[in-house]
């Protein structure tokens, strides 16, 4: 199967994010950027169909970031192509940020789309349904496991509804997934094949970083949230505390 | 002419020519053997930082090296914790050797000697104690494969019994047994022997007249039975005739006497029989034992004596790296570690040593060692192609994340096995199968990506100094005496940064000079390459070592064992001298640098951490500090050489604990010191140690009754002065 997979930087939380002076954008400045976790999980996924089933997975990704650190570990994860579409500054928003995708991916004519299902940094959206309308294909998302099905021409897709409810549906191909988790966690990829990578991994341009890329969307204001006083700390001993908490359920109508 | 042992006794000729046809054949049997076994050592690959085998070999044949490989190989010093063993094998071993060497002396004396110069080595006095060391040390070999029965058979201890389908405690018994008989028809044919000299005695003493004595010695074939010239068998027939004894050395030979007493009431014939028939069983039986050793475990005769001689002359902190990508096949291995898994003797030392075994852990470095031994076995000296895997079947991946790289294991292995270093190649493979636990893929992913384990801002490295009330100086800056490298746990752990700070005070107190790689220092890596990640290995080596190489110092220090072992044994970059902090407080008390004001009056005890203690030989630097306190050690049962792991090393500290595990290494040890009178407080001296064991008496329900603390909090608390400024600080800061 011909499989395309999209992975984005996103900023790396263990560091407060900075609001640049304009109070419209992020100051990236001192950010340091790691892989999505869903997107990691999407290409987990790819590079397991590949393995069961045979097939051919090309990573598209905007360069930006530690990017490249990121590609050279899909390559060494067993990824077999891995296309850029080059960038002066920082990604636009999903809405405009999936045309981009959509151009890179179509040359690639893949059978299955996988994408991170979500991101932190989806101002306007997710990016996941926006390109499968860009490319013109169904989309499913919050998949939790894609398996080759028994109908030719089509995956079993895997979704996980609230109250334990887990669906299986036939998804004909071509097909855009929006994946939450893969059929197994991604695997560790030791540094010494990330090396390997390094050296024999060719990066493709990308025809799509000639489309232009406005932003469908303004931004007004970022600002940090205001810190609510809803909380109430609980103190005292145990008892006190068990009895505090028994009389907040009572009020509350929870208990009789 | 004095006497001289009699040669060939009732051996027909024919008989003689036959044992001297298959000498040759046994001899060439037990070479081919050797030759066969030996040649699978180099199916292996060639050994980091050794250029070639018979080059080692002519540089280990040196005194100093001679004279150390001694007692571990021939008198297998590292059984001494254990006497009954060290006994047992000194009994067999030096009784086969004496009574192997007296075989060889016994053949010389009639090859050499007798046969081309009718002249004998074994006679007179010389060969009365040639008679007395024969049966005593005949004795002392059956005794010891007596007390090695008693312990395989009938105490059975859990380190002896095999845990794996294909090896049993029995796979020893043919041998073991075969050696038995072989002793024991000795001694029949030496009684059967001294039982007709007897019988001629008393013929002869019944003939009268010097004539019909002589008569009676000839009509018994006397002459025939001596196989020596003419000229002595005439010397040897008229001293028996004057009222000689047959075989005055008979008397000397305690066992053999006795036994001939109790065989004299035979017939002569048929004590000629019987002999004849027992000498041939003991020539048969020593001779297949002999063809036999390179196809039993009797192998370890040959092969261990030799690993103990090749053995890595590398400190035992640095682990040799073969392979990058790990182990997959016997293959992979060098032939030092194929040696290495063939010397072993199966005795379960290192099993009954080990901390995760004795916790429940599904790993017995015995059956490590021992699956990778009978895969070695199974592969054919000639084999060109790929040998089948190591992994899953016979070495399961659970066996191998169960290690913490204590290296109790290696530390007490009699010949010199080296399993932690098996067990990371081993690992290694998994790691680059992407084959990890959880909670280590997380530790891994974190290295990779912060430097630290805790997934914590390389930026806050440093914040464990902001409490403090004067600041430390930043190597990279300024020049400081002692660049201080701090580690993971002591510079992010909340419950560690208190003691790190309390480690600054007391150095501050002292004068010390010391600075930081601050934001910049990153984990050295020791837990990462014992992991099996040698590629992340290498990256944060590379890291730190550009830091360092940017940094002005004359000395590195740490608190953290790990660290320390890293930064002093595998960064070839560094060349400073590095130190451990209880080694700098023991030199500042001892110069005086370091004055204390109080006496410390607890009782308390001291646990070596593994990478210091066994890794390294640091010992008694710690234990001067406690001294200097004023403390009162009580050592655990577990000291020294033979500590007992928290638990912690190798990558386990970011593991889960095995399903089948009884309890965690650091309560077994909490226990430990709990079980000693009066002791009051754990002494530690790294910091995941404290960590450790705090939770474990968390765990076992012993807080309030035993403290954990670091070395330095008590030298800080009996530096009452400094006690003082800090309430002085509390107050101007108040
Ligand atoms: S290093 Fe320690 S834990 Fe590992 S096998 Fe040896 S004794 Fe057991
Ligand atoms: S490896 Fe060493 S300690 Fe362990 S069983 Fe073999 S010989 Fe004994």
């Amino acid at each position: 199967m011909n499989i395309a997979v999209v992975v984005r930087q996103v900023p790396d939380l263990i560091e407060p994010l900075e609001i640049a002076p304009s109070g419209t954008e992020f100051d990236f400045g001192s950010a340091s950027f790691l892989l999505n976790e869903s997107d990691d999980h999407a290409l987990e996924q790819a590079l397991l169909l590949k393995e069961a089933h045979g097939g051919h997975v090309t990573v598209v990704a905007l360069d930006f970031g530690d990017v490249d650190n990121t590609l050279y570990t899909a390559a060494a994860k067993g990824a077999d192509r891995i296309v850029k579409i080059a960038r002066d500054d920082a990604p636009p928003p999903p809405r405009a940020a999936a045309v981009l995708y959509a151009e890179a991916i179509k040359p690639i004519a893949p059978e299955l789309v996988l994408v991170g299902v979500q991101a932190h940094d989806e101002l306007d959206g997710g990016v996941a349904p926006f390109l499968a309308a860009a490319l013109g294909m169904p989309y499913v998302g919050v998949i939790r496991g894609v398996a080759v099905g028994a109908e030719p021409g089509a995956v079993a897709a895997f979704k996980e509804f609230p109250g334990a409810v887990m669906a299986r549906m036939n998804v004909k191909l071509p097909a855009v997934l929006g994946i939450l988790g893969a059929d197994q966690p991604p695997r560790y990829v030791p540094v010494s094949r990330i090396r390997g990578a390094m050296k024999t991994t060719q990066f493709e341009e990308s025809a799509a970083a000639a489309v232009s890329s406005e932003p469908l969307t303004a931004i007004a204001r970022l600002y940090p949230p205001a810190a609510g006083s809803r909380a109430e700390m609980l103190s005292g001993s145990e008892t006190e505390i068990a009895s505090r908490i028994v009389d907040i359920l009572a009020q509350k109508g929870l208990v009789k | 002419m004095e006497y001289a042992r009699p040669i060939m006794w009732n051996v027909p000729h024919w008989a003689e020519i036959a044992l001297y046809v298959m000498i040759p054949i046994v001899l060439a049997a037990f070479a081919a053997g050797v030759y066969w076994r030996a040649r699978k050592w180099f199916l292996g690959r060639s050994e980091p930082g050794v250029e070639s085998v018979p080059r080692l070999l002519l540089a280990a044949i040196h005194p100093g090296r001679l004279a150390r490989w001694t007692p571990a190989a021939l008198f297998q010093s590292r059984l001494s914790p254990d006497l009954f063993a060290l006994v047992m094998h000194w009994a067999i071993l030096w009784g086969m050797a004496v009574l192997f060497l007296g075989t060889a002396l016994a053949t010389i004396d009639q090859d050499f000697t007798n046969l081309p110069f009718d002249f004998q080595l074994l006679r007179g006095k010389f060969y009365c104690l040639f008679e007395i060391a024969l049966d005593v040390f005949g004795v002392v070999l059956i005794l010891g494969l007596g007390m090695a029965a008693y312990r395989r058979y009938l105490v059975r201890p859990k380190r002896l019994q095999a845990t794996r389908t294909g090896v049993s405690l029995w796979d020893g018994f043919p041998f073991l047994a075969t050696i038995a008989l072989v002793a024991v028809t000795g001694f029949v044919a030496e009684g059967l022997r001294i039982a007709e000299g007897f019988h001629i005695e008393a013929r002869v003493a019944a003939a009268e007249g010097l004539d019909a004595k002589i008569r009676v010695l000839d009509e018994m074939g006397f002459r025939e039975h001596l196989h020596v010239g003419r000229e002595r068998q005439d010397v040897q027939v008229n001293r028996i005739a004057d009222g000689g004894r047959v075989f005055p050395a008979a008397i000397w030979a305690p066992v053999g006497y006795g036994l001939g007493k109790a065989f004299e009431p035979l017939s002569v014939d048929a004590i000629r029989a019987l002999h004849q028939g027992v000498w041939w069983a003991h020539g048969l039986l020593a001779f297949g034992l002999i063809a036999c050793i390179p196809l039993t475990k009797a192998f370890h005769l040959i092969s261990s004596p030799a690993n103990i001689l090749l053995h890595s002359a590398d400190p035992p902190g640095r682990l040799a790296v073969a392979v990058e990508s790990g182990v997959t096949n016997v293959r992979d291995l060098t032939w030092r570690q194929l040696l290495q898994v063939d010397a072993c003797t199966w005795c379960g030392k290192c099993q009954e040593a080990c901390p995760a075994n004795q916790c429940g852990f599904p790993l017995s470095p015995r059956d490590v060692v021992q699956a990778v031994d009978s895969q070695l076995l199974r592969t054919p000296a000639k084999a060109n192609g790929e040998p089948p895997s190591l992994h899953d079947s016979r070495v399961r991946p659970e066996e191998l994340w169960a290690c913490c790289s204590c290296r109790a294991c290696e530390e007490i292995c009699p010949v010199f096995v080296q399993h932690p270093r098996l067990i990371v190649d081993l690992r290694r493979h998994l790691v680059d199968q992407g084959q990890v636990d959880e909670g280590l893929q997380d530790a891994l992913m974190n290295f990779q990506r912060y430097g630290n384990s805790f997934g914590q801002s390389p930026r806050k490295r440093p914040d464990w100094t902001k409490p403090l009330d004067f600041t430390l100086k930043d190597a990279r800056k300024e020049e400081v005496e002692y660049l201080w490298f701090v580690g993971d746990y002591a510079s992010y752990d909340q419950r560690v940064q208190e003691v790190t700070r309390t480690i600054a005070r007391v150095l501050r107190h002292a004068g010390v000079d010391v600075g930081l790689l601050m934001e910049k220092e990153q984990n050295a890596g020791n837990d990462v390459r014992r992991i099996g990640e040698e590629g992340l290995f290498a990256m944060l080596r590379e890291k730190n070592a550009k830091e360092l190489s940017g940094a002005r110092f004359r000395k590195l220090l740490t608190t953290d064992p790990h660290t320390y072992n890293a930064l002093k044994n595998e960064y070839d970059e560094v060349v400073a001298p590095v130190l451990h902090y209880t080694q700098l407080l023991d030199e500042l008390l001892r110069g005086g640098a370091l004055r204390l004001h109080r006496k410390l009056d607890y009782v308390v005890t001291y646990h070596d951490p593994c990478y210091l203690g066994r890794f390294n030989g640091v010992y008694d630097a710690p234990r001067r500090v406690l001294g200097a306190v004023g403390t009162r050690l009580v050592e655990m049962p577990r000291h020294g050489p033979n500590s007992f792991c928290c638990g912690a090393g190798g990558g386990r500290i970011w593991m889960k604990d095995a399903p089948t595990s009884q309890e965690r290494p650091a309560e077994n040890r909490v226990r430990e010191a709990l079980a000693l009178p009066g002791v009051q407080c754990l002494v530690v001296a790294c910091p995941k140690d404290l960590v450790m064991f705090q939770d474990a008496v968390k765990t076992v329900g012993a807080e309030g009754r035993l403290r954990v603390a670091d070395l330095g909090e008590l030298v800080y608390e009996s530096l009452g002065i400094t006690l003082k400024s800090m309430a002085e600080v509390a107050e101007s800061t108040a």
